[in-house]
């Protein structure tokens, strides 16, 4: 799934600047992976009936709570499997988010929400931009306090860390004081009863979906249950989508077809979906 | 069509309670008419942006503060009113357009506005084919906004803020950024909106004397509170932001006064006056030499091979269009910047090759976002850290800046200077690093002509005191003032390296105001004018 998602970013990326990204997700996932094997070797539960990885001194610490604590010893070779496959899971999901965010453009992003999700969208576009304009600016920011040379200790994190925040939040609000003035939150002819309506509308469908993901996930007996949930969940989407995308409010001018590409990504997340789906019920 | 009565802004501080004891905008009273060509200026910092901000609801919804009085547009009042209220009346644009695009092509970018306002599809058509024609874009509609150039995307910002139907454009230094190629075009071309299309214009601009000539009148931000509207000739008394050309006729007692370079050129004619030479001074020691240097990012070539040798007690002006490599020159030379090959060489070896803290004690810079610099919370503890890293005698560092920026309260926070202040803060830190070579990278951006005599003044002490300085700047009347030798840069070569009296001399692609004027060999500054 890993090299599944890197060989998307590598055929789809482009060179604007959140597309180079990535290289901080692999890097953070290979962190994790090393960190849950370094962390097995060390807080190991040894277990003598179990192919021997490698043998290690062990360290026994007192703490005066009844058991000693064993540090290190024989590592077997079925506990760093373990550990491998745990680290490589998260660095899956770690790889997942950071390819949606080195290839999804928020501002496409933005542009395809509909009407009454705008504020939402907005939100969530801002929350992707965040990473790829954080690394953006602490390159410059680094390159320029090369200039002023080295301060000691604290003071070296935070001469690079205040001039990024505050840049990363200016360019933000700049953004969003352009869209302001371009017409952008216009609440145009609807009166503040369908205003308030969307609002809950969009509320419920969001706690909906999301109690229904958890639930499918955490406590798979129910099925049934978690399934309505779901099914309830989309039909409120729909209904919230119909309510907030009025022409009235809006204009579509520029429409964005579907490519190959679009659908091979669609049908294949959906068919993961399903398998993932099959192996809650299996189980 | 735009009336303000008695309007009063002020920011407020942590407390809620006004900043300062006088407003920003104080009791402002003036109206603007359709087709009206405005042009607004102002000392630095003196809320030239908080006003037009004002007139489309960015102030204060995005930049906090209270705001009364009346905001009379069509009649109507809109004081207070969020911007996307608004957003069908008055267009706005700003000094970087790259950081307010919300789109990334061109297209998407100019019909956003009319999307938003659900304008119909027939109608965007209609207006996209107007506005692109108007302003030079049918070619470019399909093409991404960031292989755009500095002037392109600019008359896409105009006309994304047109296509609402709007009748008053704002714009906040909308030529801050370009050359004078892209500044000069982009000009013109509101100069038609408001003649053509009876667009009322509302330009914050400091290069003043590109304007002047065009403008139908003039509004200034006093920076006391107080905000007049005039007519050109009258309203620049103030010289701490009359151009040269105002205050080469002031100095002459020239009465009207010349506001074009044609009305100036006839006036000196009949009566020329005397001007002493420029003193160039004469180069000292080699103290840096450039050897075949490149730079290049993948496939784009910023730098070709170029060589050149700066000299103590000279200060170099580096000029070109946006573009031509003068930022990643600067970088390179300076030691901490991308390199593809060649070498620099100094007394002390290649600054490229040496620790952070030996590099800075050959070459220091201050960069194009000097406040990149600053990252403490108060003035004080900038001046104090700057103090402990150069091991020098506490206080060091705050009598540089005393003397560059007068004085200023120490507890204020950097990112509440001006523009002005930010770059003395940042130049008194390197200075005191004390190193043969000083690099400048566009300093005099958003300055008013009293803060860059300031800087004038300042380089001069620095050649005085055998420092070499390298400027790379857009702004050919400061290079008049200061330079001593001129290096212009064209696709990453160096074409041009040549004394200021030649590169600046009338006729020339970057003839300096005075020069234009006066047609006379040698004389290119105001300074050397006798009367």
């Amino acid at each position: 799934m890993s090299a599944g998602a890197m060989l998307t970013v590598w055929l789809c990326r482009d060179d604007a600047p959140w597309s180079r990204s990535i290289r901080f997700y692999l890097f953070l996932g290979g962190i994790v992976v090393l960190l849950r094997v370094i962390f097995r070797v060390v807080f190991n539960l040894a277990d003598a009936n179990q192919d021997v990885f490698i043998s290690l001194p062990s360290i026994s610490i007192d703490l005066g709570l009844g058991n000693s604590l064993h540090l290190l010893g024989i590592v077997s070779v079925i506990s760093i499997q373990a550990a491998l496959v745990d680290g490589f899971q998260l660095a899956a999901i770690i790889l997942s988010i950071g390819m949606a965010s080195s290839l999804a453009n928020p501002r496409k992003l933005l542009r395809a929400t509909p009407g009454a999700l705008y504020e939402i969208a907005t939100a969530v576009s801002i929350a992707i931009n965040l990473a790829p304009q954080l690394i953006a600016s602490l390159k410059l920011v680094r390159r320029a306090r090369g200039l002023r040379g080295h301060s000691k200790g604290i003071k070296s994190l935070t001469g690079i860390i205040i001039p990024v925040l505050e840049d990363t939040i200016e360019q933000s609000m700049q953004l969003a004081a352009s869209m302001s003035a371009r017409g952008f939150g216009r609440k145009g002819n609807r009166t503040q009863l369908q205003l308030q309506l969307i609002r809950v509308a969009t509320f419920l469908t969001l706690t909906f979906l999301t109690v229904g993901v958890a639930m499918l996930l955490f406590s798979p007996a129910e099925q049934y249950l978690d399934l309505t949930v779901i099914v309830a969940g989309i039909v409120l989407a729909g209904f919230t989508l119909k309510l907030s995308s009025s022409r009235t409010i809006r204009t579509t001018y520029i429409i964005q077809r579907w490519q190959i590409a679009d659908l091979v990504i669609v049908v294949s997340g959906v068919l993961i979906l399903l398998a993932a789906f099959n192996g809650v019920f299996s189980k | 069509m735009i009336e303000i009565k008695n309007l009063t802004f002020s920011y407020l501080n942590a407390e809620g309670k006004p900043k300062a004891e006088v407003p920003q905008l104080n009791r402002v009273n003036l109206t603007i008419e359709p087709g009206e060509f405005v042009l607004v200026c102002g000392p630095t910092g003196s809320g030239k942006s908080t006003f037009l901000k004002t007139l489309n609801g960015l102030a204060p919804n995005f930049t906090g503060g209270v705001i009364t009085g009346e905001l009379l547009i069509n009649s109507v009042n809109y004081l207070g009113a969020e911007p996307h209220e608004l957003s069908h009346l008055v267009g706005y644009v700003n000094q970087q357009p790259e950081g307010a695009f919300v789109a990334d092509i061109v297209l998407d970018e100019i019909v956003y506005s009319a999307e938003q306002l659900a304008i119909s599809r027939e109608q965007i058509d209609s207006d996209v084919e107007r506005l692109s024609k108007m302003l030079g874009l049918e070619e470019l509609l399909k093409s991404p906004l960031s292989t755009l150039s500095g002037g392109q995307q600019q008359r896409v910002a105009i006309a994304a803020a047109l296509i609402s139907g709007a009748k008053v454009l704002l714009l906040d230094e909308p030529t801050s950024a370009l050359d004078l190629e892209g500044a000069t075009e982009v000009l013109n071309l509101l100069q038609r909106l408001a003649r053509e299309e009876g667009v009322s214009v509302l330009l914050a601009e400091h290069r003043i004397s590109r304007v002047i000539g065009s403008v139908d009148s003039v509004i200034v931000v006093h920076g006391d509170g107080s905000v007049t509207m005039g007519k050109p000739a009258e309203q620049f008394n103030d010289a701490r932001f009359a151009p040269p050309i105002i205050e080469l006729g002031q100095q002459l007692g020239w009465n009207p006064l010349a506001m074009t370079t044609k009305q100036a050129q006839g006036l000196w004619k009949q009566a020329p006056s005397a001007f002493k030479e420029k003193q160039l001074n004469q180069p000292g020691d080699r103290v840096l030499e450039v050897i075949d240097l490149e730079v290049s990012f993948g496939s784009i070539s910023a730098v070709k091979k170029t060589s050149l040798t700066l000299f103590g007690n000279q200060i170099t002006a580096l000029m070109g269009e946006n573009g031509s490599g003068k930022t990643s020159l600067c970088w390179a030379i300076q030691g901490s910047g991308t390199r593809t090959s060649g070498s620099v060489k100094t007394n002390s070896g290649d600054p490229k090759n040496l620790s952070v803290q030996d590099r800075l004690s050959i070459t220091t810079m201050v960069p194009q976002r000097a406040a990149d610099l600053l990252f403490l919370n108060s003035l004080a503890d900038e001046l104090q850290e700057s103090d402990t890293l150069e091991n020098v005698p506490a206080g060091t560092t705050a009598n540089l800046f005393q003397k560059l920026a007068g004085r200023i309260d120490s507890s204020i926070h950097p990112r509440d200077l001006s523009a002005g202040q930010q770059l003395s803060l940042v130049l008194s830190l390197q200075l005191v690093k004390n190193a043969p070579v000083l690099i400048l990278d566009e300093p005099t951006r958003g300055l008013d002509y009293a803060a860059k005599r300031a800087l004038a003044k300042q380089l001069d002490q620095l050649r005085d005191a055998k420092r070499s300085v390298l400027l790379a700047t857009h702004d050919i009347e400061f290079v008049a003032m200061v330079a001593d030798r001129v290096l212009v840069l064209k696709d990453g070569v160096i074409v041009e390296d040549a004394s200021p009296l030649s590169v600046l001399a009338s006729g020339q692609e970057l003839a300096s105001q005075i020069a234009e004027v006066t047609n006379q060999a040698g004389l290119i500054t105001i300074g050397q004018v006798l009367n």
